[in-house]
């Protein structure tokens, strides 16, 4: 089945579909769709090739879908890679352009970027805050 | 053509054994909107009728006091003594009137819908549920499942307890989907709680199976988890509120039984007379596959120079603004010219003609 059909078919109503702002942009929440935009290209439904990012307890998850699965296969359509926990940024620009350089959806290699890079930073742990300076007449008195 | 796509069969503990042929059925064209609009119609056969009494707001003797007494015209209760007496009756507008247009028992409750198109509709479903994009898109939880259309052995028809029915969810990694519908489970907002429509909740996978040996009872209690057989095929239940792609859990016999309960695109069905599948209109919908495709290449021009245009630029009229008019329409030049080529010649005849009076003529004119 043609990704154009597809696309036709899912485009005016499906599950994921997330309408909050009347006039505003259409969001979408699938898995695969790396920018939550509701359009042909970042759908992670009606695309044969897709890239999904997530977190999980051992790193980031990369799901790609195959390109040589058949139309039927769900679970075994998708190959999964890890970025391990702790890794810094380089490792995210490898990861993007990985995928990018094997000619695996280039379009979307600064989308991928930015997903990976943003959970890396999510992951960091934030820096403890300066304890309080006192000042003015209760730092005189203590 | 390739040949024909084949569908694993699973066993009981999730691992595929056999396979089978794609049943036709499952390649129909999809046609969303004739899958709503059909629904739309089904969906009012099961209401049932309802209307106010037909004696509300006329139970009483009122009668218009006519002109003269400085009120409405409308009609009013008699007497005295009660708060009642003088009151307008009858009316819409009135208190302990009757409504406008009483509902009537005898409104068109029914939709009839034709059978090719209620036929088409099922078809389109059918297609749909083999899609897994389109069965992730309604909402399904099948993204650990092996494979769309996901087909069991046969003796799971025989299944008599609902244990074994989750086991076999289990192994096919489709429970997923019922533990969706036993969490979704929520109070109905409105009267609906009193009316034995206590709780709402999504719909979970559609079991389709050829002979009931006990598979009904197994399944029928998981929240969600509807069982039918694939003879009586229902749209209400393949695309509930008219959205396609419902999860479908097909038995080894159901499934095999598809391409005689619906026929093929050449072979008339033995359940339905004279039906064959319906065509799509184009073979291939690849638009991509369309563009790169030989036929189309070898024919288009190459592509020229990118014209940028300039935005927010002056927009000129045509009719006055004579270069814009020739870039629109390059004959107008042509056109121009020759106007004013025959003008010059009109010009020049007129110029010969008024000097064309005669001397003897002027001689006349001006003698003393």
């Amino acid at each position: 089945m043609s990704s154009d059909l597809q696309w036709l078919l899912v485009r005016n109503y499906n599950s994921f579909l997330v309408k909050r702002v009347a006039e505003g942009p259409i969001f979408s929440k699938e898995p695969g769709n790396l920018r939550n935009i509701h359009s042909h290209k970042f759908s992670g439904l009606a695309n044969s090739k897709t890239i999904d990012v997530t977190d999980s307890a051992s790193g980031i998850k990369v799901t790609t879908r195959k390109v040589k699965a058949t139309p039927t296969q769900v679970a075994p359509a998708h190959s999964t890679s890890y970025v391990r926990p702790r890794s810094g940024g380089r490792r995210a620009l490898g990861v993007a352009s990985a995928t990018a350089k094997r000619g695996y959806r280039p379009d979307l290699r600064t989308a991928l970027l930015a997903r990976v890079s943003a959970l890396q930073a999510a992951q960091k742990e934030p820096k403890p805050t300066p304890a309080k300076k006192v000042r003015g007449h209760k730092a005189k008195t203590f | 053509m390739a040949s024909r796509p084949t569908v694993n069969v699973r066993s009981p503990s999730g691992e595929a054994s056999t396979s089978l042929p794609l049943p036709a059925v499952l390649t129909a064209p999809i046609r969303l909107d004739v899958v709503a609009q059909v629904h739309k119609s089904i969906a009012k056969n099961k209401r049932q009728a309802y209307a106010v009494s037909e004696k509300a707001g006329h139970q009483t003797s009122a009668e218009s006091w006519g002109t003269g007494r400085a009120v409405a015209r409308i009609p009013r209760v008699g007497g005295g003594g009660t708060h009642r007496s003088g009151q307008a009756a009858f009316g819409n507008m009135c208190r302990g009137g009757r409504m406008f247009a009483p509902t009537k028992t005898w409104r068109k409750w029914h939709v009839k819908v034709n059978q090719n198109q209620r036929r088409f509709a099922v078809v389109s479903a059918l297609a749909a549920s083999a899609l897994p994009s389109l069965v992730l898109a309604r909402g399904h939880r099948i993204e650990q499942i092996e494979e769309v259309p996901l087909v069991v052995a046969s003796a799971t028809e025989s299944f008599k307890k609902t244990k074994e029915a989750v086991a076999l969810l289990k192994s096919l990694h489709a429970y997923a989907d019922v533990v969706k519908v036993s969490n979704s489970r929520k109070l109905r907002a409105g009267k609906g709680k009193l009316r034995n429509r206590r709780h709402r909740q999504r719909r979970g996978p559609l079991v389709v199976y050829n002979e009931d040996n006990g598979i009904v009872k197994a399944f029928r209690n998981l929240p969600g988890v509807e069982v039918v057989n694939v003879r009586r095929l229902n749209l209400l239940q393949l695309a509930p509120g008219g959205h396609l792609g419902r999860f479908v859990i097909w038995t080894e016999g159901a499934f095999g039984l598809l391409d005689e309960v619906f026929g093929t695109f050449d072979k008339a069905s033995t359940y339905k007379k004279d039906y064959y599948l319906p065509t799509a209109k184009i073979t291939n919908p690849d638009v991509t596959r369309l563009i790169n495709s030989d036929e189309i290449q070898s024919v288009v021009r190459p592509a020229g120079q990118k014209v940028q245009k300039r935005p927010w630029t002056q927009k000129k009229n045509p009719l006055t603004n004579k270069a814009v008019l020739f870039r629109l329409n390059p004959y107008a030049k042509v056109l121009r010219r020759q106007e004013l080529a025959n003008q010059g010649k009109r010009n020049g005849q007129k110029q010969k003609k008024e000097a064309a009076a005669g001397e003897t003529f002027l001689k006349t004119l001006h003698a003393p």
